[in-house]
């Protein structure tokens, strides 16, 4: 496998406020990788920097390229929705199609074609005339309709209903990923694309606190679920975070000896949001 | 090639105002020829009163369109890089493979040459429909006066070398209108004027001098003295009598432009150095900002 993202001790500054501290991460072909943090975490800073729009400490290299300086050659591979209302709005779809279709390399017209015919949008329309999640739908069409390496969104589907928000999921993975893509997709709203995901990477206050496959997530990590008297006892098994839950106390823990937690309670793999909470929460404590 | 085709035509969608308020002069004009008063009761009869009398119309017309098209094109450069990082779209467009300095060039050639294009074509169109609306409406004085090709022909070449000369005389200001639009967050007609009276006065009130003021107010004025011939004693020009006044007007066109000292003069090129380093500077903030 080889990386297609390579980030060592990148680093962001703003004035004096660090959004990205030395932050080390890989992202390898075919994976969808969640970054994911809190507001202002440095999940965008982090995009910004993988994309060529800001200058960056340290070293990255995106599809073996340095990006900041190389920022349009590496637009032919990679391609990016940036929060859905990016779309120019005087622009009308039929202008949108011809032009990214003169520019682009890799794009496949009769693709967006379509894809927009699906839609019931008319290729006379101005961008300011449609919807938020037709605008989406545009956007994910033109982009769609790309052969690119490298997809990123950047909170995709902030302020969308749930129908668009679902329908824009649905068409990413069904009709978009396969093995020779791969996917990065920053969010705040976790449970959303936790089933899509193979890859997570949580990210807080400009440092990574997780990296980890959807599958590794099972072997490192587990949370049980304990009555109140065998909460001591758990306790003793050194867990980085609990909570209270009806009645009972939910513990997680990292490497767990999984036998000597099943004579306590309850023992299952925490969910991406629960180990997400569990994680930053630890860490703001 | 191809993209930079294509970049421009994308500024053509986006300011649609480029075509439409010169085709909103152009009938206005066309108008006023048809249903205005036109009232020429003096003859106009020898070829030099034709030549002043056609001259005179002529250029009218086209000076209408170049004043609109100076204010435009200096609003359009200073809006244009200004505009999409204010809608956000600037994420859009910079998610495709074309340069940042692709980008800027495109809105400068907009701005200095596209644009004052599609006003000379305007003004061409416009002169021609109006010059057959006078002239059929007021044959006697007019009649003659519109229809001489030589004029024509000094038309299209003053139009040519004033869109060519200005665009290097004033490429400083081009540039310096860019760099605003590429830095400024808000407010960019307020910065463009704010920081170079700034620079003026503080010159002024530190140091007694006045290098910043000249500098502009030269680059402003200047643009004339160095693209025409200086014919301040009115040699080679003609005087005619028309309506009982005296009239002096150069015989010709040919007889003013003066490319070889415009390419010859240090302040030209002086100039260009400046608005290279402006355009130089608003790539390097187009590469860095992705917002307003």
């Amino acid at each position: 496998m080889t990386a297609l993202i390579e980030a060592r001790e990148l680093s962001k500054q703003y004035g004096k406020q660090v959004a990205l501290d030395r932050v080390n991460f890989t992202v390898e072909t075919g994976r969808i990788v969640g970054l994911i943090g809190p507001n202002g975490a440095g999940k965008t800073s982090a995009l910004r920097a993988i994309l060529g729009l800001t200058s960056y400490q340290g070293q990255l290299r995106v599809l073996g390229r340095e990006p900041f300086s190389n920022r349009a050659a590496l637009m032919r591979d990679a391609c990016f929705i940036a929060d859905v209302a990016v779309m120019p709005p005087w622009i009308r779809v039929d202008q949108a199609i011809d032009f990214v279709a003169a520019i682009h390399p890799r794009f496949r017209r009769e693709r967006a074609a379509d894809l927009l015919a699906k839609t019931q949008i008319g290729g006379n329309r101005r961008i300011r005339e449609l919807s938020k999640g037709m605008k989406t739908q545009v956007h994910l069409a033109l982009t769609m309709a790309i052969d690119a390496k490298l997809l990123v969104l950047d909170e995709p589907t902030l302020g969308l209903d749930i129908l668009a928000r679902r329908s824009f999921y649905d068409a990413l993975v069904n009709d978009y990923m396969d093995e020779t893509r791969t996917i990065v997709i920053t969010t705040h709203q976790v449970e959303e694309v936790e089933n899509l995901l193979t890859d997570v990477v949580f990210i807080d206050r400009g440092r990574i606190a997780l990296d980890c496959s959807i599958e590794d997530i099972a072997a490192r990590y587990a949370a049980v679920a304990v009555t109140e008297d065998r909460a001591a006892a758990a306790r003793e098994a050194a867990p980085f975070y609990e909570r209270r839950t009806l009645g009972k106390t939910v513990l997680y823990f990292e490497n767990p000896d999984v036998a000597r937690l099943k004579a306590l309670g309850e023992v299952s793999t925490p969910s991406v949001a629960d180990l997400f909470v569990a994680k930053l929460s630890r860490s703001a404590a | 090639m191809n993209t930079f085709v294509w970049l421009v035509r994308r500024e053509f969608w986006e300011n649609r105002a480029i075509w439409i308020m010169p085709a909103v002069i152009g009938i206005v004009l066309m108008l006023a020829a048809l249903f205005g008063r036109v009232h020429l009761d003096f003859p106009v009869v020898t070829p030099d009163q034709n030549r002043v009398v056609g001259g005179t119309v002529l250029f009218a017309f086209g000076v209408i369109f170049f004043l609109v098209m100076s204010i435009y094109s200096s609003w359009y450069l200073l809006d244009c890089l200004y505009a999409d990082r204010k809608d956000r779209s600037i994420l859009f467009w910079k998610s495709l493979p074309i340069t940042d300095t692709a980008t800027v060039l495109a809105k400068l050639f907009t701005g200095l040459i596209a644009i004052p294009a599609v006003y000379f074509a305007a003004a061409d169109a416009t002169t021609l429909l109006v010059s057959f609306i006078l002239s059929v409406r007021t044959p006697s004085t007019l009649g003659a006066a519109l229809w001489q090709p030589d004029l024509w022909l000094q038309l299209q070449a003053l139009w040519t070398y004033l869109i060519i000369t200005t665009a290097i005389w004033y490429l400083p200001f081009a540039g310096w209108l860019l760099l605003v639009s590429a830095y400024a967050r808000r407010a960019v007609m307020l910065l463009s004027v704010a920081v170079p009276l700034a620079l003026y006065l503080l010159e002024r009130w530190f140091f007694g001098t006045h290098v910043v003021g000249s500098a502009i107010s030269e680059r402003a004025v200047g643009y004339a003295p160095h693209a025409f011939r200086d014919m301040s004693g009115h040699a080679g020009w003609v005087t005619t009598i028309i309506d009982n006044n005296a009239i002096t007007a150069p015989r010709s066109v040919w007889q003013l432009l003066d490319p070889a000292a415009f390419l010859a003069s240090g302040a030209t090129w002086a100039g260009v150095l400046v608005g290279a380093l402006f355009i130089l500077g608003a790539v390097q903030l187009r590469l860095r900002r992705a917002e307003a």
